[in-house]
Parts: structure tokens; C-alpha cells; sequence
């Protein structure tokens, strides 16, 4: 049975993860999440994105700046493309999803050093928390696919959270992503959304 | 101004038992737009925390290398009290619990974490009836949790006091313009370390330790409302 732990709370044994840390040769969670003690493992429900090498991002051209494009990626740092690799123009206010390829200082700031942009025409942009990516994309991406091929609305999903929609019933689409949010906690959560997306489908 | 009865027949002016808390109730996550919120009502207090954050650091000089620098902004609503207590504005005391709240949360959040960046940490108090830096303290950490900044530990505070040679917990308004004493405390529940601690008038020695003994034990019914809140956000 899965417990909810609060920050600073003991859990119940050694375990090295996300959203905790130990101190006295005890864990203890440092964000709000859940602690399953059969399968031994603490599932964070808030946190922030950390960037990590190939993580897929989403973000905002921000300015561009001696050789840079800077990217707001709606985390605490900023996305850097440097210009004279890439062969893409980009405006400012253009979406554009890439690759981080690392996290280092990068003119007195950690920067997020971004390769393989792509630039992304059209669409809505819908923000979720962090935490909440891995179970909007589901194991082996059953639940994006799910999402896509009853909305046909194509998604990006990014890992800091912020997704990209073109296209098909993106009002529905977007709100299955939205209560995905929101139930993230509840297991079997796969079927719920099929019975809703199917539901739907069936008033139209 | 004549000092009124403050207790009668071993009860004080609203009833309460001497270490007895003002009802207290908590909702997380009101603010869509911060990283994190909540919203607090303590007895009359009501009281609103957002946390924003960790982000770029303004002016950049500020910026800390090493680690994240927390902001913390604690003010009062021009309407929040009927007297010039809860004054609008910027101001000596609202400066005051600003940097003594700003420096609880700097001992919990894992700064170390977000080097160059801030965190911003708003209290607003939208009615207040004494103590409300405690319910500050309280609902700001909070919004903290619902924010998903780490943070070492939950802490929340108390403000205790003394009526005559009566040591009473939670005080209100009245009860805090006419007390003996007035000591806001702010605990680290499990890292057991006090992270606040202000105190207006005289205690003994002896009272002092029995204060901070009433403090914990109200401090339980704090911290399950705190619970309360954060467990309301994932009900299933």
C-alpha cells in the first residue's frame, strides 16, 4: 500500500531517489510523495525539473544575444542554442523543441546547452508540473497514444513540463492531459482516461 | 489604557482552556500562477502564502554562487485590522518579521540545490487577530511543500505568551497588546531545531521551559492541519 510523505518526514528504509535525502545514515523525503513499501520505492508528487543530458525540451525563444539564442524554459534556468551550429533562424517568441546536451555556467549563469532544436509552427502550449511528465507519457508511451489517436491532435511532450499541441480536438486533448495532472496519484489511471476519451468521442 | 480582564473562571476571553489553539484550517494550492501556494485560517487570521521560484536572481549582483538566496515579503492588507496595527505599506515591523520568517525558511530549504537563483516567499495577511506572523510561518511552509522546492522539513510556528502568571498558548489580539509576554516560536518539527524565537516581556527560567513544552504539544494539532492540507490535494 502506497503512503503519502510529506517533506521531512523518516522513511521507512535506506533508498537513494529523487526527492530524498539522507542525513544520520536515515532517508527522509524533501518533497510531498508517495512511499510504496512493496515495491520499495518513493514516487515524488511535486519537484522541479532538473535538467538532465537528452532530456526533451519545449521552450520559448527569449532574445538572442552575441551568438546565443536564449530559450525560456520555464524552470530556474535558461536555455542556450548557440547560433553558429545550428542552420535554423529563429525569431523571438518561436517554440522550439530540443535536446539538452548540458548544464553548465555559461556567461555567470547555469544554462541549459541546447542541441537539435527544431522549431515548432502553430499549436497551444499547456504547462503541467514536472512530476507529473513520466505518467502523461506512460510506460512504453501508452498513454500519449492513447491521447493522440483519439484526439489526432499531435503532441510534444517536454520533460520540464511543457507540451505542445497541435492540431485534431485539442480542447479534448488537453484536457485529458489536465486531469492526468490532477489524478497523477491514482493507479489504473490508463483505463480511466480511455473510458473518458471514449466517452467523449461517443457524445460528438 | 486600563489592562481588562483577560481570564475569567479559568477561561480566557473567547473561551479557550490555556493551551488550548484557535481552530486552524488549510488549503494548498490556491494560486495557480506561483510554483506554489496556500491559504490559512487561524481563528479570525486569514492569511495567504505563494512561494515562486527558484528563478533568475534580480538585480543579478544579489546572485549567490554557492547557493539559492531566499525573498521574503510578510504585509499586511490595509483592511486586514481595525486598528493602526495592520497599517498598509512598507514599515519597521513588516521589515522586521519579513527578515526573521526569510531566515526560518533558509534553514530548510536545500539551497545548495539551485545556486544563482532566488526564491521568492509571499505572506499577505488578509485579516488578522494576533499571532499572525506564526500563521505566516505556518501557511508559508505550506506553499512551500505544494511548490516542490526540497525542503529539509515542514516547520510551523506558535506564538505563546503570558497572561498575569497564567502561560497561555496561541494568542489573539487582545490578549497580545495586554500580555505579560509574547513569544512566537517556529519549530523544525523533525529536525527538532527551534527556528524562531522572539520574546516580549519576562519569563523565568521555569516558565520559559514549560512555554516551550505547551508550544510542542500545540504544535501537534499545527502540524496535522498542515497534513491535512497537503493530503486534501491528492484524495483519491
Amino acid at each position: 500500500m502506497a503512503e503519502i510523505i510529506l517533506p521531512g518526514s523518516k522513511i521507512a528504509m535506506q533508498l537513494k531517489s529523487n526527492g530524498t535525502y539522507i542525513e544520520n545514515s536515515s532517508t527522509y523525503a524533501n518533497v510531498v510523495g508517495l512511499f510504496d513499501d512493496e515495491k520499495k520505492q518513493f514516487i515524488p508528487l511535486e519537484g522541479l525539473w532538473y535538467p538532465k543530458e537528452n532530456d526533451n525540451v519545449i521552450g520559448k525563444i527569449e532574445t538572442r544575444r552575441s551568438g546565443v539564442y536564449v530559450v525560456d524554459l520555464d524552470s530556474p534556468y535558461k536555455g542556450i542554442i548557440m547560433s553558429k551550429f545550428e542552420h535554423t533562424r529563429f525569431e523571438d517568441g518561436d517554440i522550439v523543441e530540443a535536446t539538452v546536451r548540458e548544464f553548465r555556467e555559461f556567461d555567470d549563469a547555469m544554462s541549459v546547452v541546447l542541441t537539435r532544436p527544431k522549431k515548432l509552427y502553430g499549436g497551444i502550449l499547456l504547462k503541467v508540473k514536472p512530476p507529473k511528465v513520466p505518467r502523461i507519457i506512460g510506460r512504453g508511451s501508452t498513454m500519449i497514444n492513447q491521447i493522440t489517436e483519439a484526439t489526432k491532435s499531435s503532441i510534444l511532450v517536454g520533460m520540464n513540463g511543457t507540451i505542445w499541441l497541435k492540431g485534431g480536438d485539442i480542447n479534448l486533448a488537453s484536457e485529458a492531459i489536465k486531469r492526468i495532472e490532477a489524478e497523477a496519484h491514482i493507479s489504473g489511471l490508463t483505463d480511466k482516461i480511455k473510458l473518458m476519451l471514449e466517452e467523449k468521442r461517443k457524445k460528438e | 489604557m486600563e489592562k481588562p480582564q483577560l481570564i475569567k473562571d479559568g477561561k480566557r476571553l473567547d473561551g479557550r482552556d490555556f493551551d488550548e489553539l484557535r481552530p486552524i484550517r488549510i488549503t494548498a494550492g490556491v494560486i495557480k500562477n506561483a510554483t506554489g501556494s496556500a491559504y490559512l485560517e487561524w481563528g479570525n487570521n486569514k492569511v495567504l502564502a505563494a512561494v515562486y521560484g527558484p528563478k533568475e536572481v534580480f538585480p543579478k549582483h544579489f546572485a549567490d554562487p554557492e547557493k539559492a538566496i531566499v525573498k521574503c515579503r510578510y504585509a499586511m492588507a490595509p483592511f486586514s485590522s481595525l486598528e493602526e496595527h495592520g497599517r498598509a505599506g512598507p514599515n519597521r515591523r513588516a521589515t522586521e518579521i519579513s527578515k526573521v520568517t526569510r531566515e526560518v525558511f533558509e534553514n530548510v530549504i536545500m539551497l545548495e540545490q539551485f545556486p544563482s537563483t532566488e526564491i521568492d516567499i509571499f505572506i499577505e495577511i488578509l485579516q488578522s487577530d494576533g499571532g499572525t506572523r506564526a500563521a505566516g510561518i505556518t501557511a508559508a511552509s505550506v506553499a512551500l511543500a505544494n511548490s516542490g522546492i526540497p525542503i529539509r522539513d515542514m516547520p510551523y510556528a506558535v506564538a505563546a505568551g503570558k497572561i498575569g502568571d497564567q502561560l497561555v498558548i496561541d494568542v489573539n489580539k487582545i490578549e497580545d497588546n495586554y500580555s505579560d509576554a509574547d513569544v512566537p516560536v517556529a519549530i523544525s518539527p523533525n529536525l527538532g531545531r527551534i527556528l524562531l524565537l522572539q520574546m516580549d516581556g519576562n519569563l523565568t527560567k521555569d516558565e520559559f521551559s514549560r512555554l516551550l513544552g505547551m508550544v510542542e504539544k500545540a504544535g501537534t494539532k499545527v502540524m496535522a492541519a498542515q497534513r491535512q492540507a497537503i493530503m486534501e490535494m491528492y484524495k483519491q
